[in-house]
């Protein structure tokens, strides 16, 4: 086992970091949201009558986004783009470290091709909503800083992630490949090895771990907090059922 | 003495509701008159603000997010991303960008991010901000400027509910004696008197033996409108603006017909002379409970079997959310029925039973439309089915008339406007919100008066009457065309 080497080790320092407040603080802030109490019913109408339809229709919300389908198309269009690129992107970077293996599997090459399109749609899809921001005079004035952070650092990682497969020779990709496997392996069963040198490796491999880092203290909590939105999830039966929480303090409703 | 035309910022009308640009602090005028001492400690709240007023805000605002899943929640988890901005009725007519549900939640945000957010740190970085006196002078504004109809709620992605937010800052702003008159003041009425307006009980009987005068002097049968009569089956609980103001009382009498009809025995109440809530409107749960229990403790009292509510929006939301969470449970009552029921679900229910008969082609004078008040569309339920508040009205509505036609599709139903009077902004020193809050709306109906014909504009709501009965003159419509569905199920119902 070669011995680590500095940028090894910060980076290790930091990923671990990083990793701890992510977990620690979006399960405080689950718990938060789960705890707060909701002195009385609140269901946007027409509701649900039963529990299941008020699950069914958050998982409209999540996995369709109908409310913001049926408040602006193009919005919508380039929002659900995004979301569903950033997602795949997020779940095939977990999936590519089952499969890479030696030899690498035939569907490989397709398996990348896919990602690359992710990739690109992502960062043109955030190029639009950027675009939004700037340009649609009432988005423009609710924009606030945090709100063009998020998506250039967003953009950036897409750029770097798509620079590893456009702008660094093949050869330097595969060096990439071959040693960010263990690295990754050493993160998980404390078998710690070399993280890839490579600078473009390196920029986007930082970039994660800022956007980790700043996602629960931002409004990426949306996530969470989708479940927990009141004029969505809950049922529409006061009169059937009746609906109390003594620990509800009696201030606003 | 000056036109009103001349005094009143008059939208044109046609039939456009174009999305306005940006007009930074064009409404910022239109405030609410203060409240006064009087009301203010009648409601339990403090009057004028008193040194310390920060602390004791913050320490509120600290309560609400720790007592308010939805307040916590929605502080968060906005991500900006505009589909509410044009959305509602009050950026729509005044084209000030604090109307934007967004902007308007910001305005709270903003506060909330200094004061309970790691990133209220990096001040200008996050638009953060401290509570300062000019910060409360924009809140007093335009949290005064949200009618909390929920139109910006059924857009956003995530549910966020501004009527929620309206509430916290107002309920924040009421605890620390900033509070606004009109609410207030209808509030120590009805704590006084039984209702909004402050009718004795002796008042109230005279004006309903009036009423019962008329419908002898119109049908020649003697319908009776009960007061505190023990025994009764049904505790009717009508807005009491049902008792004196016009176009309500004409569906006041429709009850009253509905209930000869049926042959069901009935009673008002003097000491529950109002199904309003106004106590919602301030966010106040205190405020909204004590209300909400004169229904109940006078149903117990009067040892009636069931409770029925009259046509209003908040008034029904209210009855029909906060009722059994805040006064339940209603085991006294007979479990066959829901309690409370809604009259036109009541109503319905007789005509299809045959009990009670209707004659739509007494109705023929009229070509009928329907406005989907947004409480009701938004926040409550008639029925025992999902959208049964959509479409009972609709029936009774085609029950009573043979002309009916629909407002324009995406502004009904749960797309509905507000009229631009609802959440306590139903006062006149506002007029000029209230003109440009039901312009969108006032479009669609010169769009259904110009293509349909339309002469009859029917309301569940007693806000909705009186705020059109006094917007519609001023676009030069008949007075006469808003009226209640039962002012319909009235002149329809064969007795």
């Amino acid at each position: 086992m070669t011995p680590l080497n500095l940028t090894t080790a910060i980076f290790l320092f930091f990923t671990y970091t990083v990793g701890l407040i992510f977990v620690i603080a979006v399960v405080l802030r689950i718990y938060q949201y789960a705890t707060t109490p909701q002195p009385i019913k609140l269901p946007l109408t027409p509701a649900p009558l039963t529990a299941g339809g008020a699950f069914a229709r958050i998982l409209g919300e999540v996995i369709f986004f109908k409310s913001l389908f049926k408040s602006n198309k193009p919005t919508w269009l380039f929002g659900y783009l995004f979301h569903i690129a950033f997602f795949l992107l997020i779940f095939m970077h977990f999936l590519r470290h089952f499969i890479y293996a030696n030899p690498l599997p035939w569907w490989y090459d397709i398996f990348v091709d896919i990602g690359i399109v992710c990739g690109i749609t992502m960062v043109l899809s955030l190029f639009f909503l950027l675009m939004r921001r700037v340009l649609v005079e009432r988005v423009k004035f609710i924009s606030l800083f945090s709100d063009y952070i998020i998506l250039i650092l967003i953009m950036l990682i897409g750029l770097a992630g798509l620079s590893l497969n456009y702008v660094i020779s093949p050869s330097a990709l595969t060096v990439v490949d071959n040693q960010l496997d263990p690295y990754m392996n050493g993160l998980l069963n404390f078998q710690f090895t070399n993280i890839p040198s490579n600078p473009v490796f390196l920029i986007h491999y930082t970039l994660v771990l800022l956007l980790v880092l700043y996602i629960p203290f931002s409004k990426v909590m949306h996530f969470v907090g989708i479940f927990f939105s009141p004029t969505r999830n809950m049922v529409d039966n006061p009169e059937e059922e009746r609906y109390y929480r003594p620990n509800a303090k009696d201030l606003s409703i | 003495m000056a036109n009103p035309k001349d005094k009143y910022k008059i939208p044109v009308l046609d039939g456009n509701i174009p999305i306005p640009k940006i007009v930074p602090g064009a409404s910022a005028y239109e405030h609410m008159v203060e409240a006064q001492k009087v009301d203010m400690e009648a409601l339990g709240f403090p009057f004028k603000l008193k040194d310390g007023w920060k602390e004791k805000a913050i320490g509120v605002f600290k309560e609400i997010l720790d007592n308010n899943k939805a307040v916590r929640d929605y502080m968060d988890i906005c991500v900006r991303c505009g589909a509410c901005t044009d959305k509602c009725q009050f950026f729509l007519g005044t084209a000030d960008p604090n109307n934007m549900p967004v902007q308007r939640q910001e305005l709270m945000r903003k506060v909330y991010r200094y004061y309970f957010t790691p990133s209220g740190f990096f001040k200008s970085l996050s638009n953060s901000q401290e509570l300062t006196e000019e910060v409360l002078k924009d809140w007093f504004t335009y949290f005064y400027q949200c009618s909390e109809c929920r139109r910006c709620s059924l857009y956003c992605p995530y549910g966020i509910d501004t009527a929620e937010i309206t509430m916290a800052a107002r309920q924040i702003m009421d605890s620390i004696g900033l509070g606004q008159k009109y609410a207030t003041e209808v509030i120590h009425k009805v704590f006084k008197t039984g209702n909004n307006i402050g009718i004795p009980p002796l008042a109230l009987r005279n004006t309903l033996d009036d009423l019962e005068e008329e419908i002898k002097d119109e049908s020649g049968k003697d319908v009776k409108i009960p007061m505190d009569v023990e025994g009764a089956e049904v505790l009717l609980v009508p807005p009491s603006a049902d008792f004196f103001a016009m176009p309500h009382m004409e569906s006041l009498k429709g009850y009253a017909k509905v209930f000869y009809k049926s042959g069901i025995s009935y009673t008002v109440s003097s000491y529950a002379s109002e199904a309003g809530n106004f106590g919602m409107f301030l966010g106040s749960y205190k405020n909204a409970k004590e209300i909400n229990k004169r229904i109940w403790d006078e149903a117990r009292r009067l040892k009636v079997k069931r409770v029925v509510i009259g046509e209003c929006g908040h008034a029904w939301r209210a009855a029909y959310t906060y009722s059994n969470t805040m006064n339940g449970p209603f085991d006294f009552l007979d479990s066959k029925y829901r309690q409370p029921m809604h009259i036109c679900e009541f109503t319905l229910g007789l005509v299809k039973d045959g009990v009670v008969k209707l004659d739509p082609s007494a109705n023929d004078d009229k070509v009928v439309t329907f406005h989907d008040s947004c409480n009701v569309a938004r926040g409550s339920r008639m029925g025992d089915f999902k959208g049964g508040q959509i479409v009972i009205p609709r029936e009774l509505i085609k029950a009573a008339a043979n002309k009916f036609v629909e407002l324009r599709e995406g502004t009904t139903k749960e797309s509905t406007y507000c009229c631009g009077a609802g959440g306590g902004l139903l006062t006149e020193e506002v007029m000029n919100l209230r003109l440009a809050g039901a312009m969108p709306r006032m479009q669609t109906v010169k769009e259904a008066v110009d293509n349909h014909g339309v002469n009859f504009y029917a309301l569940i709501c007693a806000i909705c009457k009186t705020q059109f009965s006094k917007i519609f003159p001023l676009h030069g419509f008949e007075e006469e065309m808003v009226g209640g569905i039962h002012q319909l199920v009235s002149n329809a119902i064969i007795l």
